[in-house]
């Protein structure tokens, strides 16, 4: 009875520190520096109130950049029958990319999120974009669903690898592109990304995409890390283009990530 | 000399956007605006359409013969201003303030469309929200 007893006693201690460590998740929660597509910026207060935004002389450390810094850039490689499309689409990116009228960018463009709302069994993320304030519902250990229709951001689910939280998307629109110089996309581009904390308790972002009918092999972007922002996200102004009808060329600047 | 300054202008666009992420757009500013010759206007702001992907001034400026004419005057994101600490509010000023801009005449013969360089107030501060 007694033997009983203490093992009935060590199960229950035993599945309480299971369920424990099954709770015990990294912290994801928090508003991220992912730089919001303008980490380059090294802004600077001058004398008498004045402010320098672009072209300001940068002390060296600044130089190098916070959060959103980037390495090399890294592109998807296409199948070689649509290598000619993509060069097309490259060249002609001013009339044809999606983002430069204001569209959503679609994943894995839009990037880390720059806020993450964790909860037992969802996430949610939260973006600050040029191109809108979007967000992203990310239950874990779901099924992906299938009530509803492809939209720009698809339907994600999440599950926890170790210490990294794994979210798929699946059921985006072709109507987006991968990332600047004609990253064309179908309907069955499916997305994985990993976001994990480092050791000094930044993000790390990491994602790869499978597109097979079009890529050569799966595009795994350069991992991003996003320190912790001392800010609050704000509601996006809305995005209304006026530039475009003035282009009188098709000149663009590279914009790699 | 023109050429080169042009040059200039279009390296420094890109390398400062280079870094970009997603969010921005990636058409050069020296496709819609005349990077050869800064130019000068001074007047009032009459309203400001903070909007994205590139933030609106428009400037009252009165011509020689007492007539006033409005400028549409672009600008950088709203969020480019935010990371560097200035408002809507900033940009505004005092009510009725008289402001100096330094900026980029339309190529495309779009009358009274500009670019801006730098906004100066009247009490002698400046924002530089853009290089040539």
């Amino acid at each position: 009875m007694t033997n009983r007893l203490f093992a009935s006693a060590g199960l229950a201690a035993l599945l309480t520190a299971g369920a424990a460590m099954a709770q015990e998740r990294p912290d994801l929660s928090g508003t991220w520096d992912n730089g919001g597509g303008i980490g380059f910026l090294n802004p600077q207060n001058l004398e008498g109130q004045s402010i320098c935004v672009t072209g300001c002389p940068q002390p060296a450390a600044a130089a190098s950049g916070g959060g959103g810094a980037r390495p090399a850039p890294s592109l998807p490689v296409y199948k070689a029958e649509y290598q000619e499309r993509v060069a097309d689409l490259t060249e002609r990116q001013v009339d044809e990319d999606p983002v430069l009228r204001c569209l959503p960018p679609g994943l894995p463009r839009l990037g880390p999120p720059d806020k993450i709302v964790q909860a037992e069994d969802e996430f949610v993320f939260l973006y600050e974009d040029v191109s809108g304030p979007f967000f992203r519902m990310v239950p874990l250990n779901a099924e992906h669903r299938e009530d509803i229709d492809p939209s720009y951001h698809g339907d994600s689910i999440g599950w926890w690898e170790g210490d990294t939280l794994m979210v798929e998307t699946v059921s985006m629109t072709d109507d987006t592109w991968l990332t600047d110089n004609g990253a064309f996309h179908t309907e069955n581009l499916r997305v994985v990304e990993e976001l994990s904390l480092t050791d000094d308790g930044a993000l790390q972002w990491v994602a790869t995409a499978y597109d097979p009918e079009v890529l050569e092999q799966p595009w795994r972007l350069n991992p991003r890390v996003s320190p912790h922002a001392d800010w609050e996200i704000v509601e996006s102004p809305p995005c209304i283009d006026r530039s475009l009808d003035h282009m009188v060329d098709d000149s663009y600047h590279a914009n790699p990530r | 000399m023109i050429l080169r300054t042009f040059i200039a202008a279009a390296a420094a666009l890109t390398s400062a956007l280079a870094a970009a992420g997603p969010v921005l757009a990636h058409h050069s500013v020296a496709g819609v605006f005349d990077t050869s010759e800064t130019r000068t206007w001074k007047g009032t702001i009459t309203k400001i359409d903070w909007i994205n992907p590139h933030t609106y001034i428009h400037l009252a400026v009165e011509n020689d013969d007492g007539t006033v004419t409005e400028w549409e005057m672009e600008s950088i994101p709203p969020a480019m201003m935010r990371k560097a600490g200035i408002t809507r509010k900033m940009i505004q000023g005092e009510e009725g303030e008289v402001i100096e801009i330094e900026g980029l005449r339309a190529r495309d013969g779009t009358e009274n469309l500009a670019y801006i360089l730098t906004i100066t107030y009247a009490d002698g501060h400046f924002y530089q929200l853009s290089t040539n």
